[in-house]
């Protein structure tokens, strides 16, 4: 285990992400859940049972917000109104931090509601840079951005991803959410090693850790986020822990919801995974 | 144009067309081809705004059957989406169902009213007048007095009975058979209490609700229900009018002319 962390926001321990499914289920028994994450775009509407829920909850739980359609790595303008909702919901929650992917999700006004991967090239380096330090002048807050799955590259990159992702969190000064099963798919899908990722990865910068499961394809994987967290992702987890330390973890499932008992399990495994390390490093 | 920006629009142009040729700027190696790779997100892209779709459109879904994802896709493949929520892609719908399905009206009737219920789901929280707040009006002020509705409420005109095929979806009964009215009936969507509602009004009730939407005063709309009822009956039935809507929440306010 490397350097602390030196920009202090709170340890949540091990949570989930809030999905409709589980709402019910969620206020009935929060014990084991210690925190929750909410899509921030859910919530960013004018009125009515979302935000009711949301109140809810958030009396019960510490929350984070996490977004899907910032596009910061978009050559389109952003977009002021997202922007304006956004910072409207962060001063109605007070999460603990807000965070979105280091992707784009499309340009010229179209929404491809997709987190489509970036060239990892100067040029797109600089461009995002100075987006996440205007969106985070706006929100008056340090974001994280999120590692995403992929299915391309470019041939014009001229940085790994980790590389990419170090670099803008360094030159922005942002956070870091690093999701171990993307992690594990795009080393799958572009065949490069995911322990190389994580060791080219500043420690001081990861604020949380994503865990899900994914779709083994004909040739490649594909993060679908629908399934348990697989063995692969476990293995590299135990390397995460080893690597960053205490760190936020939640399991994050973006379809084909279980009871909430199996999320429950699966968060217990996390935890019966990471804790005996942690101790072993303290 | 940067690279940066050509590289986008052209991986965006290959997800929304489906375009099978190669792209330069991806790169092609031993795991996979281009077109496995592009094909993910190609595929993907469809199967969410479909399923974006399916989760607005119950009654829409009821009334098309097997035919429904076939009619989604045809959406899908001509309306690119631009709004932030994925939730918001089938604003368009209705709209487009009103222009290409000539030969079936009903569907774009359909798409309207679970959009009009879509949409009354998040709607700004606006708080209700009580009955209480009726006894306190001074005789003197009835005749310039000004019912304030809910912006959530939405009145629809449907020549089908559009709303038996949305109730038969949200509690899983049998689908109706299609029916079209003699004369178009109209349709009440509205929120209350966090809870979204829909019926069907009758024609003098239809009338002066969109009245209200006007801002009419209270003298007219009790002369809007004297050409139903006549003079002595339309009080009778203005102020039961009067008790349900304030019961069902769809008054906001009261003003003066």
């Amino acid at each position: 285990m490397t350097a602390a962390r030196t920009h202090a926001l709170p340890y949540l321990g091990y949570g989930l992400g809030l999905r409709v499914e589980h709402y019910e289920a969620l206020l009935e028994q929060p014990a084991q859940v210690e925190w929750l994450e909410v899509v921030s775009e859910n919530y960013m509407v004018d009125g009515g049972l979302p935000l009711v829920w949301l109140d809810r909850f958030r009396e019960r739980y510490p929350l984070v917000m996490h977004g899907v359609s910032m596009s910061i790595g978009s050559t389109d303008p952003l977009d002021e109104d997202y922007l304006t909702r956004l910072a409207a919901l962060a001063q109605r929650v007070e999460p603990a931090w807000v965070s979105d992917h280091l992707c784009w999700t499309g340009v010229q006004g179209i929404n491809l509601h997709d987190l489509m991967p970036l060239p990892y090239t100067e040029e797109a380096l600089d461009h995002v840079v100075g987006r996440v330090k205007q969106v985070q002048d706006r929100l008056k807050r340090r974001i994280l951005l999120e590692n995403v799955s992929s299915y391309v590259s470019f041939a014009q990159s001229q940085l790994t991803e980790w590389e990419f992702l170090a670099e803008v969190a360094e030159r922005a000064d942002c956070l870091l959410l690093l999701d171990v099963n993307n992690v594990h798919v795009s080393a799958m899908n572009h065949g490069f090693s995911s322990l190389d990722y994580l060791r080219g990865i500043p420690v001081s910068r990861v604020q949380q850790f994503h865990l899900a499961g994914y779709e083994q394809g004909e040739r490649l994987i594909v993060d679908t986020h629908d399934a348990p967290v697989s063995n692969a992702v476990w293995d590299l987890y135990l390397e995460a822990v080893r690597r960053f330390g205490r760190v936020s973890t939640m399991i994050e499932r973006d379809d084909h919801f279980p009871p909430l008992a199996e999320l429950l399990a699966e968060l217990e495994h996390a935890r019966a995974l990471a804790e005996p390390l942690l101790r072993d490093a303290a | 144009m940067s690279t940066l920006q050509a590289i986008q629009q052209q991986m965006q142009q290959a997800v929304l067309t489906a375009q099978t040729s190669p792209l330069s700027s991806v790169r092609s190696d031993a795991i996979a081809d281009v077109h496995s790779r592009l094909a993910v997100y190609q595929h993907g892209y469809r199967i969410r705004l479909r399923d974006a779709l399916k989760n607005e459109f119950v009654g829409l879904s009821s009334m098309v059957s097997r035919g429904f994802d076939a009619l989604l896709d045809t959406y899908v493949e001509t309306h690119p989406s631009n709004h932030f929520n994925i939730r918001w892609y089938g604003t368009g719908l209705a709209g487009f169902l009103e222009n290409k399905r000539h030969d079936k009206p009903q569907l774009a009737e359909m798409a309207r009213l679970d959009w009009a219920i879509s949409t009354a789901f998040d709607a700004t929280d606006e708080p209700s007048i009580d009955i209480t707040q009726l006894a306190t009006i001074p005789p003197e002020a009835w005749a310039t007095l000004q019912l304030v509705p809910q912006g959530n409420l939405q009145v629809l005109s449907c020549a089908y009975n559009v709303d038996t095929f949305r109730r038969a979806a949200d509690h899983g009964t049998t689908r109706p058979h299609l029916r079209r009215y003699a004369k178009p009936r109209r349709i009440l969507v509205w929120r209350h209490a966090m809870s979204i509602h829909y019926r069907r009004l009758e024609e003098d009730e239809s009338q002066v609700l969109t009245a209200v939407q006007r801002g009419e005063s209270f003298a007219t709309l009790c002369a809007i229900l004297a050409e139903y009822h006549g003079e002595t009956a339309a009080m009778s039935r203005m102020v039961a009018l009067l008790q349900a809507w304030v019961g069902a929440g769809l008054l906001r306010d009261l003003g003066t002319m």
